[in-house]
């Protein structure tokens, strides 16, 4: 022990900052696992350009190729000369994710905050009434009657946006962020101030509190945006189809025709509406180019929200 | 917890008191029918489901159609339709929440007839038939009333096409005159050889047989589920269920498969080919099976852009399957039954109600040439509709290249059609329905490259036979045996 | 009663607050509740709705649950669900922790945010995206899998029909997806280690590795569990889209890639087998709670703040 110690204290004299940094080898090793990781992960968006940049007959015979022997643009302009259906439906998930990711923040920002609050007396219930809603579901048919007859909000963009504006999980999240991170001294000197509770919420809560509201806005927002079942139960005006839900209800349309593929009354008249294969992947390259362009932003804050918030040392 | 049990109870009798709410109102327009609406004055609405990929001008035209249906019958329409692969899922849900509606789609492969039927998700319309149907029924072939009854009733309206189901073996013709080749004598899976074998050898790049993992070989029985090897011979007279794979017709066509793939016949890959559309753009095929019907030649000419022939491989019977291609049954929930059942005896009857829905409005979607003729101007890809669908078919303008014999064929060839012993009889899984499940997940194993000659039925066959059996087979016959006993007894047969 | 009042009027403004949110659990969860009634009964359609055919569905008391689990299929589901979870879980753990530490030593911080944003593009795709890429790989006639397979003479297989491979594939997918997400927590985690403690080791002369081993991996001890714990508390809930996006809903994987939340999803859209996946649906919230509650009282035991409640 004696000797490794002097050994390694006649290293730091030469190079001082050894003990900071692994060995340039293990430097080596760890870019290159870390390295590859990140490649794979990024590899298959990257595959999926290729194909729909893939020339259609090509493909029938080679296959989904790194490197095709022909490159073609057709399935962008079969795309964009199919008409607006995948402008639409950009629409559609844009402006269901902007709206619904402020609802939901704020709904689940309040509900947080109250329950956080020692002073507040039903704080115990309230807990309990939302915890409750994690362990329990009602299945899809009834919460269906209540969205679609009760609310009625059938073909309508609620019916996209309020199933997901809650979350019990994400309360309990932002509840104990709120409890380890806002002091109460602040809140009583606020109403020493003489402020009203929904006045110290948004002056001094939420500033202080944003790095765990960008987390809770960031799931959400993702919930949003990639979210497809909504729709399948609830839209039939092709007008309000998200992008999700456009690329799934292709893919079961072909497994349909492929299933009853011996009715020829069935494959004749459904086969004509189906895109080939390097325009759906074109469309997934679509539907993913937003996320591929923002989420190195949500990245920033999430790792902030991260850090400071949702986990605690 | 006491008090969290106290709200939850709250919460129950609201749930009650709101479910009375809505059903009461669901009740009351029902009688209301009764009542003065329903005429061209104070007409009522119908809200039709139907399978398809929505079309842009789907409310255009139904208002069109709602105008004429609303002078006839005191009745607007309003169609819904639902993408093919979302229908069987979307339908389930709205069902069993009992969405409003009165007419849907239903075949026995999109929102499953007689599962649903039985369920009690249609109106069972013996009596309405009678009534309002009576123009219906004298316009459409009765095999199709008669072949789609479940225990014994009507739960909806079949569409009037082609009736039997006859499968033929199609050829690439530019092939055939190529190699000068003869057709003529085709019609078993043996007299095919010649055929694959002077392909195979002057043409390698050709696939010989095109097949997908969906292939079976044909042999006379009528299955008593879709795809699973319980089966009825078709000249039988005992109505005994057999397993089809222990006939010695199903050996005897597996042994060719198996010739007709080691000799390179068969693409190596048919048992996991999910579609045949490559080869099919690219002609690069001889020959493969299909259903037919008349002119069906034509239709697959002009859609593959070289042409395309035919001959018979099988007679053609008329079974339960043929018979529910393609229904339209009316809600148990409907509030207006009687209103429904009067729409579909006009749609299935009136011309010109049945071409509106089917290809929209004169002059704007089509043009008319003829009295029974018509042609598709450009708007027409705003309403491009699934023809087979929407009721029936023999009332249909003729397209600029149909014949102008087209449905006077159909009715011939409808006549030619021989029943199958158990048409109409609906085996009913209830009780044995584990016992399918794991059938079905041995077929799922075995079936496809048994089928496709992947594998050698000497060794694969008993094999699969045996696990069948452990599976329950036996006793999915069995249950499906008395059950058709009782049926044959019932129907005197 | 007058007291009730007082206390209303106290704490009104904060009642306000949990109001919007309480409408809609009540609409949204509490209300559908009443549905799961539907396990005891046979369901059959009545004209007038889904609460009316509730109620006139004749009680069949435990037949549901009696035929759910005389099939395999209770047995399938419950072992695929529980199994890949704990795979999810152990692996996702021992990777993410590791890839977290490599990330906090590299040299270069700017490769090391380069990869970190490489790595998290999984986590923000959906599975119905991630269904077209796996399908790019494993398509039988087109795919890349079987390509590479073919350079060196292997006879392409049919990935959406053997259902031995699916195991693998589906932990690698999901590991895929979620690793970086996670790694990121821990290198969070990590980058908030005290640094005093570094130092302190250094002048002790210990190595990196001891480093590493000694301090990183204990301070990250606690985190580690309590994301263990509610991953536990969680795990008799599968990712839905996993499940049933990735391996294109094939029957013949169904063995192998049927879990609690696909059983009953397909129960009641194919199937319509209603009461079958109300029982289904029903026999996972009881066992589930159960499960979160345990690891609730666990993850209280090690640090009260974490608990969720």
């Amino acid at each position: 022990m004696q000797m490794t110690r002097d050994t390694n204290k006649a290293k730091k004299t030469r190079k001082p900052r050894d003990f900071h940094r692994i060995t340039p080898g293990w430097n080596l090793i760890f870019n290159l696992i870390a390295g590859i990781f990140a490649l794979a992960c990024v590899f298959p968006f990257v595959f999926v350009v290729i194909i729909s940049l893939t020339d259609e007959s090509v493909l029938a015979s080679e296959g989904y190729r790194l490197i095709p022997s022909q490159w073609s643009l057709e399935a962008y302009r079969y795309i964009f000369e199919s008409g607006d259906t995948l402008l639409r439906a950009y629409g559609v998930t844009i402006l269901v994710t902007l709206i619904g990711t402020a609802i939901s923040l704020i709904m689940i920002a309040l509900y947080a905050y109250a329950v956080s609050r020692k002073s507040f007396r039903y704080r115990r219930f309230f807990s309990i009434f939302a915890i409750l809603t994690m362990l329990f579901n009602g299945g899809m048919i009834p919460t269906y009657m209540i969205v679609a007859q009760l609310l009625g909000l059938k073909n309508s963009i609620w019916a996209l946006i309020l199933p997901l504006a809650m979350n019990a999980f994400y309360v309990m999240i932002l509840r104990t962020f709120y409890s380890t991170s806002v002091p109460d001294a602040l809140i009583e000197s606020g109403k020493i101030d003489g402020a009203g509770e929904f006045r110290i919420f948004f002056k001094i809560i939420v500033p202080l509190s944003l790095p765990g509201l960008a987390t809770i806005g960031l799931f959400s927002t993702l919930g949003y945006w990639n979210d497809w079942f909504n729709a399948l139960l609830y839209i039939d005006n092709p007008n309000l189809v998200p992008l999700q839900s456009m690329l799934m209800r292709i893919e079961s349309s072909m497994q349909f025709i492929q299933q009853n593929s011996s009715n020829a009354n069935i494959s004749m008249a459904a086969m004509q509406s189906l895109p080939q294969d390097t325009a759906r992947m074109a469309m997934v390259v679509l539907a993913t180019l937003p996320i591929i362009f923002a989420y190195p932003f949500f990245q920033r804050y999430f790792v902030q929200g991260l850090t400071l918030g949702a986990v605690k040392e | 917890m006491g008090k969290s049990k106290k709200r939850f109870s709250l919460a129950i009798t609201a749930l009650t008191a709101l479910s009375v709410v809505l059903s009461g109102c669901g009740g009351g327009g029902g009688n209301a029918a009764s009542g003065g609406e329903g005429t061209p004055e104070k007409p009522v609405e119908l809200i039709w489901y139907t399978i398809g990929t929505p079309q842009k001008d789907v409310n255009t035209v139904m208002s069109e159609v709602s105008k004429y249906t609303t002078e006839k019958i005191g009745a607007t329409v309003t169609m819904k339709m639902i993408d093919w692969g979302d229908y069987q899922q979307k339908m389930q849900v709205m069902v069993a929440s009992g969405e409003p509606m009165d007419i849907m789609f239903t075949s026995s492969g999109g929102f499953d007839y007689v599962q649903n039927a039985r369920k009690g998700a249609f109106l069972e319309l013996d009596s309405l038939i009678d009534e309002y149907g009576k123009d219906l029924k004298n316009t459409i072939d009765p095999a199709f009333l008669e072949g789609s009854k479940v225990d014994g009733h009507n739960y909806a309206i079949p569409a009037n096409k082609e009736l039997p189901q006859q499968e033929v073996w199609r050829f690439n013709q530019n092939l055939i005159d190529e190699y000068k080749m003869d057709t003529s004598d085709v019609r078993t899976l043996d007299s095919l050889e010649p055929l694959l074998k002077t392909i195979k050898e002057k043409a390698p790049d050709i696939t010989p047989f095109a097949m997908d993992k969906n292939y079976i070989p044909y042999v006379p029985y009528d299955y008593v589920i879709q795809n699973l090897p319980m089966a009825v011979k078709l000249d039988t007279t005992d109505y005994k269920i057999v397993n089809v794979l222990e006939t010695p017709e199903m050996k005897e066509a597996l042994t060719t498969m198996r010739k007709y793939y080691q000799a390179g016949y068969i693409a190596p890959e048919a048992a996991t080919t999910g579609s045949t559309s490559d080869l099919g753009t690219s002609g690069k095929w001889l020959l493969d099976r299909a259903q037919t019907q008349p002119f069906a030649d034509n239709v697959w000419s002009a859609s593959s852009g070289y042409p395309i022939t035919s001959t018979p491989a099988s007679d053609p019977i008329i079974t339960n399957n043929s018979v529910q291609g393609s229904m339209m049954a009316i809600s148990a929930n409907s509030e207006y039954p009687e209103k429904a059942m009067e729409f579909l005896n006009l749609l299935n009857t009136d011309p010109a109600l049945r071409n509106m829905v089917d290809s929209g409005i004169e002059g704007t979607h089509y043009n008319k040439t003829a009295d029974n003729r018509l042609e598709n101007l450009p708007e027409s890809k705003n309403y491009d509709m699934p023809s087979y669908s929407l009721g029936n078919n023999m009332l249909l303008y003729l397209n600029p290249n149909d014949p102008d014999n087209k449905w006077d064929e159909f009715k011939t060839f409808n006549e030619s059609g021989v029943n199958s012993p158990i048409l109409s009889f609906n085996f009913d899984p209830k009780s044995v329905s584990s016992e399918l499940a794991a059938v079905q997940n041995v077929k799922e194993q075995f079936w496809s490259s048994l089928m496709t000659g992947t594998v050698d039925p000497e060794t694969y066959l008993p094999q699969a036979i045996e696990k069948f059996n452990q599976a329950g087979l036996d006793k999915v016959m069995a249950e499906a045996q008395t059950q058709l006993d009782a049926w044959k007894a019932e129907n005197g047969k | 009663m007058r007291n009730f009042f007082k206390n209303i009027n106290r704490n009104k403004a904060l009642l306000f607050m949990v109001l919007p949110g309480t409408i809609w659990f009540f609409f949204f969860s509490y209300l559908p509740l009443a549905g799961t009634v539907v396990a005891f009964k046979e369901y059959r359609f009545s004209r007038d709705g889904f609460w009316a055919s509730i109620f006139r569905s004749e009680w069949v008391g435990w037949d549901n649950f009696k035929f759910l689990f005389s099939t395999d299929d209770a047995f399938t589901i419950t072992r695929n669900t529980l199994l890949y979870n704990l795979a999810f879980i152990i692996l996702g753990l021992v990777f993410s922790v590791l890839l977290a530490i490599i990330l906090s030593e590299l040299v270069n911080r700017r490769l090391s945010k380069l990869y970190q944003t490489g790595m998290f593009l999984p986590y923000f795709l959906s599975w119905v995206i991630v269904g077209y890429f796996v399908f790019s790989f494993l398509s039988m006639d087109r795919g890349l899998l079987n390509q590479i397979l073919g350079w060196f003479g292997v006879n392409p297989i049919q990935w959406y029909s053997e259902a031995q491979y699916w195991p693998y594939i589906l932990i690698i997918v999901n590991l895929w997806k979620t690793i970086g997400y996670s790694s990121v927590v821990y290198l969070a985690a990590i980058l908030g280690i005290d640094k005093s403690l570094y130092e302190a080791a250094m002048i002790d002369g210990a190595s990196k590795w001891q480093q590493i081993r000694r301090i990183t991996i204990p301070m990250l001890a606690p985190i580690m569990t309590i994301m263990t714990l509610l991953a536990v508390g969680k795990i008799f809930y599968a990712d839905f889209g996993l499940f049933y996006q990735v391996p294109r809903d094939s029957g013949t994987l169904y063995s192998v890639t049927n879990v609690i939340d696909t059983y009953v999803y397909r129960g009641l859209m194919t199937t319509g087998e209603i009461g079958m996946s109300a029982a289904a649906g029903l026999y996972q919230s009881i066992v589930g709670f159960v499960l979160v509650i345990i690891s609730n009282y666990v993850v209280r035991r090690v640090d009260k703040d974490s608990a969720l409640f």
